[in-house]
């Protein structure tokens, strides 16, 4: 059975007005259903901007994103914040908010859902307060539910961040460089995590990564991006030395993380 | 090193937005100069007037009165003292601002291409005034004195982009030794000298007359205690008989009232306030503009102008128009402290509330408040202790409080008694400085 498309951009183009930087150029790509696509290249090469073009929280210069065959980029803010109901986001720095607790910060991932009035007093339903629980105890964490966030291990708070992207019941993950605050050890048990959701889930997982051996163990299939536009695109196992030296530049040197 | 690198610009075509750049520096360079000879002018004619024109008119002497013309003259005098200089290259407003002056040809510019500058740009600046500049990279006494203004500042960039490092750089030396270092201390000392004729300074009144002070003093330090709980039957205000402990209750109402509701109406303008939530779209720039100048102009009007209002406005002696005119500055001034506290927050977990699909609203509640609220206490109570003393002044201008007792007594002359208001608001001022101090430190955490 073909796999039907979840995620297609076409000729998507960002840039920046102040001092006239081409983030991206002309990007077209699509991504299936259920796919664990990782987006590589070198630091300024337009990888966080590519995911923040999708859920718009950087709105795209030209060019269009569709969703399951909705336009993105014509939507309305209001439309638009449903639409990121079914996107989860998950950031290099984690973007926990430190002094609140780890519940809270869980359960922020249902802000989308709930009503503002309810969420104003910080009224979550029973069932969103059982369903954090749920998502802590499947990362490890349901001990920790009533610590501050900052009290946490670089690693525990990615984790927290992964929770807190799944209340948000996605069918499609963003994730933004997941492991470059972590170290190896930290870093491959967090990729775990993703690969499990994308396995069990069935959800659709779009992340950028540093590493190229992370991104070959745990891709179904390799964008390389360069000074924003696409230079390779492609199966994990297709890329070899001379590739790489195309992608990271003459001098650049594979280091493997393990 | 060539000889002749001096002349032209190394780069001979400027972009449009260069040349903007370039003339707002020298425009900038220009009235700096300008200031600085000005500023000498005006204190060396004060000196003289002070010290040597014992013979001028007695309506002169030790004013800064001028005849009419004078300070036309001043004006024109320094303009010219400013043209001239900056032609001869001496100039601290271009060296302030990277710029330095540079013949077009040859080693250096003769002195008669400088007159001749001078004497053009008499003629060339109000024409350029006038709407007349055919070039503004290069104006007409530019040219004529032969000579170019160049940024020091853009060729110190392409030394520094140039592999061989450009030029050797003098070391760094002492900052006081340096020419900045000695204008600096001139002006200075310059400053001082002249305040302090300005202000009619006397430290030997100051001497002489101590034994008044000296009366005051031993009346105020032998408090008298009659009327701190009783009621001062004279005193009269707005119908009521009032005892120190009732107003001083009375002040403490005023500052909690007025913090407490100058804090609620803060914390949602504050958020309105900060550049980072409102974003660049033009709707959210014309709220920010609103809020922000409504808070640098309410916090510019002193709480004792606020006072002076609220006093005609609700009656004089009112401790009601205290609490307003509290209430206002503290508005203005927490909003603007609250703000910035904002626009200082991590962007981080603003980001991920947006991704989640979060809306405004959630986004303050989940990713703001929590970064901001041990500052938002902090300030709340820091502003608490300055309404705390600034209620006891206010009443100077009729807006009610424990100060009405302080002031009716210093004009009846009852020192004693004053000595015991003084006392009374001394312990409450310090008792609560010490109380916000402690709760600061308590929520901060």
């Amino acid at each position: 059975m073909a796999q039907a498309e979840h995620l297609v951009i076409d000729r998507l183009t960002k840039v920046y007005e102040r001092g006239q930087v081409v983030a991206l150029k002309d990007l077209s790509f699509s991504v299936k259903k259920g796919e664990f696509l990782v987006v590589i290249g070198l630091s300024g090469s337009g990888k966080s901007t590519l995911l923040r073009c999708v859920n718009r929280l950087i709105e795209p210069t030209a060019g269009s994103i569709r969703l399951e065959g909705v336009e993105l980029t014509r939507l309305s803010a209001s439309h638009m914040r449903r639409v990121r109901r079914g996107m989860g986001m998950i950031f290099q720095q984690f973007n926990l908010v430190k002094r609140s607790t780890v519940l809270t910060n869980v359960l922020a991932g249902r802000l989308g859902y709930t009503p503002t009035w309810r969420s104003m007093v910080g009224w979550f339903s029973k069932s969103d307060h059982e369903m954090a629980m749920a998502n802590l105890e499947r990362v490890g964490l349901k001990e920790k539910a009533h610590v501050r966030a900052d009290e946490l291990s670089g690693g525990q708070q990615q984790r927290v961040g992964i929770a807190r992207a799944l209340m948000q019941q996605p069918t499609l993950l963003l994730v933004d460089e997941p492991v470059s605050a972590l170290d190896p050890a930290t870093s491959n048990s967090i990729m775990q995590y993703f690969e499990q959701v994308n396995r069990e889930d069935d959800v659709t997982v779009l992340t950028s990564l540093h590493f190229l051996s992370l991104a070959r163990r745990f891709g179904t299939r390799i964008l390389a991006l360069k000074d924003g536009g696409i230079v390779f695109a492609g199966l994990p196992g297709e890329i070899d030395n001379a590739r790489f030296k195309e992608i990271y530049g003459e001098d650049a040197e594979e280091v493997e993380v393990r | 090193m060539d000889a002749e690198p001096h002349g032209s610009t190394r780069r001979e075509s400027l972009s449009h937005h260069e040349i903007r750049a370039l003339l707002k520096r020298r425009v900038l360079s220009f009235f700096l100069d300008w200031v600085i000879w000005g500023y000498v002018a005006y204190a060396v004619m004060f000196f003289l007037n002070h010290y040597w024109f014992t013979w001028i008119p007695a309506h002169w002497y030790d004013t800064l009165a001028l005849p009419s013309w004078g300070w036309s003259v001043t004006i024109a005098a320094t303009l010219e003292l400013t043209v001239i200089l900056r032609s001869s290259g001496r100039s601290l407003g271009m060296r302030a601002f990277g710029l330095d002056l540079r013949p077009t040809s040859g080693e250096r510019i003769p002195v008669l291409r400088r007159l001749l500058r001078i004497l053009c740009w008499h003629l060339s600046v109000p024409l350029a005034f006038a709407g007349f500049w055919a070039r503004p990279s290069r104006p007409w006494h530019d040219r004529a004195g032969g000579a170019v203004l160049v940024s020091t500042k853009a060729e110190a960039e392409e030394d520094n982009a140039s592999p061989d490092g450009g030029p050797v750089r003098r070391p760094e030396k002492r900052a006081l030794t340096t020419q900045w270092g000695i204008v600096a201390l001139f002006l200075f000392g310059l400053t001082f000298w002249l305040g302090w004729l300005i202000v009619e300074a006397n430290l030997s009144t100051l001497a002489s007359r101590a034994s008044k002070a000296g009366d005051l003093f031993r009346k105020i330090a032998r408090p008298d205690f009659r009327y701190f709980f009783t009621e001062d039957p004279i005193f009269v205000l707005r119908r009521g008989t009032y005892s120190i402990l009732d107003l001083m209750v009375l002040t403490l109402f005023m500052t909690l009232l007025s913090t407490f509701l100058g804090t609620v109406l803060a914390f949602p303008l504050s958020f309105l306030g900060a550049r980072n939530l409102m974003g660049f779209h033009p709707l959210g720039l014309a709220v920010y503009t609103v809020v922000r100048g409504f808070f640098n102009i309410f916090r510019a009007i002193e709480t004792l102008l606020w006072a002076t209002i609220f006093a005609v406005w609700v009656g004089w002696g009112s401790p009601f128009a205290g609490v307003l005119a509290l209430t206002i500055h503290t508005i203005a001034a927490l909003g603007k402290l609250f703000s910035e506290q904002v626009e200082g927050i991590e962007s981080g977990p603003l980001e991920a509330i947006r991704a989640s699909g979060g809306n405004f609203f959630q986004v303050i509640r989940y990713a703001v408040i929590p970064q901001v609220m041990p500052a938002y206490w902090a300030f709340t109570l820091y502003r608490w202790d300055i309404n705390v003393r600034m209620s006891t002044v206010i009443a100077l201008v009729g807006a009610g409080g424990i100060g009405t007792l302080l002031f009716y007594y210093k004009n009846e002359g009852e020192w004693s008694v004053v000595g015991a208001v003084v006392i009374a608001i001394v312990a409450v001022v310090w008792a609560m400085d010490y109380l916000s101090g402690w709760l600061r430190e308590k929520v901060v955490r």
